[in-house]
């Protein structure tokens, strides 16, 4: 259409037939040949049609204002807004006009950034730790049970071996000097006494069972010559010597460190 | 027939033995003596009880009714549910003016034993016996005591030995003792044992043995262990048999390891078993 030699103004003109009559002669021979602009005619036509069909509802509603007496209504509304009392903001928009005011915003700024950073603080300090090398001692109780049942083999090979060592000495001695009083009352053999107790609970579990009749029988033969006097004569403690090579104590104890030594 | 044979040795040497001068002949009381001890010596508590008793009985004014008293205790302390009667014949015979200080001690680390079993069993009044011994005067018994406690699992029992294990690594030279203190506290106490092996002068020795063992395709240990170095030697022994014979496999053994370990304090063992599981071995 702008290409086109009729403006909008005489369409606009046409449509309310306001046109001269020589303009509305040379605008309707080019709307006959230019359907562009007829198109834009028709588009005007219509809107002025819907325009005037709510022209009625619109001249029914002007003609139900009091127009006398509008200008005073309009006044008073104007001063009784005036007079009312300023409208007080919310608790919540005082706080919020406080807050944000201009010369605490650094505050505010430190505020929000120590809330982050202690957030990330408690976070650092409450999740789970990660693994790391611990300090100091630890092991389980079934390892701490292991490791004293492998202590309880060694020992038991120990007292084996130093019972033969007393026996022997016991048994060694030269004739007339022999006192089995002393030889039971050295600190060796009343170590040998005190340390079986710690023996026992292992010597009770599963395979430790010869070694603990063993050593209970030991025990027994150290307590009953403990209590002997002293100057047993040689005769008795050679008899005594024949009861311990007719019990083979010494083979079988012998047998049962070998055992030992081999694992529990 | 020999053990038969053998026993009756025993009787014959040691009555002989106890009954200066020798050859004389047995008395009914020292017949009783010998054969209840003869029974004891082959765990036959019940006979055994029953000639003791017989000899308390009848004959009260023996010489041997004193040590009867002793192995009635042990004869009982082997009969289950007679534990509490075991532990009143102990105390009977602790109470003596004469008694004889080896079979004292035994009686007193009998008296630890059957207070620690029967508080096993739901008497929790017997550990109190236990606790009673922490301060006795002999070191022996007194030793005891702190170490069945430390086996107590009421913690706040448990730890009442703590005093004890502590002055035992302290004070005592032997190192059975003192490394039986020390896993004892690593039950009870790690963090006093910590306390005590800090103690040492620098250099005197490496600390602490670290074990790590991490199965393939897992972040955490599946073994994890701080260990005193005194029992480095116990602890590579005591674990598990897989570990071991992975070690065994790349030439480790137990020797070799603490050879190197002991070497330099840097260095580290890492062993790479064949399923993966990988070793770790160092001291700090």
């Amino acid at each position: 259409m702008s290409a086109c030699p009729i403006k909008k103004t005489d369409v606009t003109a046409l449509l309310s037939g306001n046109l001269e009559e020589e303009r509305r002669k040379a605008v309707t021979e080019h709307l006959k040949e230019c359907r562009e602009c007829r198109k834009d005619v028709e588009d005007l036509r219509r809107i002025f049609e819907e325009a005037d069909a709510v022209k009625g509802e619109i001249r029914e509603a002007l003609g139900s204002v009091d127009w006398k007496a509008l200008p005073d209504r309009i006044a008073d509304y104007v001063f009784a807004q005036a007079a009312a009392p300023e409208k007080r903001p919310s608790a919540g928009e005082r706080f919020r006009a406080w807050i944000f005011q201009a010369r605490l915003r650094p505050v505010l700024a430190g505020v929000v950034m120590g809330v982050v950073l202690g957030s990330f603080g408690m976070y650092m300090a409450l999740r789970r730790p990660a693994p790391r090398p611990e300090a100091g001692f630890q092991a389980s109780g079934e390892f701490l049970d292991k490791v004293e049942l492998e202590m309880a083999r060694r020992e038991t090979v120990d007292y084996l071996e130093k019972s033969q060592y007393v026996l022997l000495d016991c048994f060694g001695a030269a004739p007339g000097r022999a006192s089995v009083r002393s030889a039971f009352n050295t600190a060796q053999a009343k170590e040998l006494l005190s340390k079986k107790k710690y023996l026992n609970p292992q010597l009770d579990k599963l395979r430790m069972a010869k070694a603990r009749v063993i050593c209970d029988q030991i025990e027994m033969l150290f307590l009953e010559l403990a209590q002997v006097g002293d100057g047993l004569p040689e005769a008795e403690m050679a008899k005594i010597r024949g009861f311990v090579e007719d019990r083979q104590l010494f083979l079988k104890i012998n047998l049962v460190k070998k055992e030992l030594q081999n694992g529990v | 027939m020999n053990k038969i044979i053998a026993t009756v040795g025993l009787v014959l040497v040691l009555g002989l033995g106890l009954a200066a001068p020798a050859f004389c002949q047995a008395s009914p009381d020292e017949k009783l003596f010998q054969d209840a001890k003869l029974l004891l010596f082959d765990k036959k508590w019940d006979e055994a009880l029953g000639k003791l008793q017989e000899l308390m009985d009848d004959y009260a004014k023996s010489s041997y009714y004193n040590q009867a008293i002793f192995y009635k205790g042990e004869c009982l302390s082997s009969i289950k549910g007679r534990e509490r009667d075991a532990l009143q014949a102990y105390k009977a015979y602790i109470r003596l003016g004469d008694a004889n200080p080896s079979l004292v001690e035994k009686s007193e680390g009998s008296i630890i034993d059957l207070a620690f079993g029967l508080y096993e069993n739901g008497d929790r009044a017997a550990v109190k016996e236990i606790e009673g011994r922490l301060g006795h005067a002999n070191r022996a018994i007194r030793y005891y005591a702190a170490y069945k406690l430390s086996l107590v699992p009421d913690k706040s029992i448990a730890t009442k030995a703590v005093p004890v294990l502590d002055g035992i690594i302290k004070t005592e030279k032997d190192p059975e003792l003192t490394d039986r203190a020390r896993i004892a506290l690593m039950r009870v106490s790690p963090e006093s044992l910590k306390s005590v092996e800090g103690r040492r002068p620098a250099g005197e020795e490496p600390r602490m043995l670290r074990i790590r063992v991490t199965k393939k395709g897992q972040k955490e240990p599946t073994v994890s262990i701080n260990i005193p170095w005194s029992l480095a030697d116990l602890a590579l022994n005591a674990m598990d048999e897989e570990s071991k014979s992975a070690m065994r496999a790349k030439g480790y053994d137990i020797n070799r390891i603490m050879n190197d370990l002991a070497k330099s304090r840097e260095k580290i063992v890492r062993i790479e078993g064949e399923d993966g599981e990988i070793i770790e071995i160092w001291i700090e």
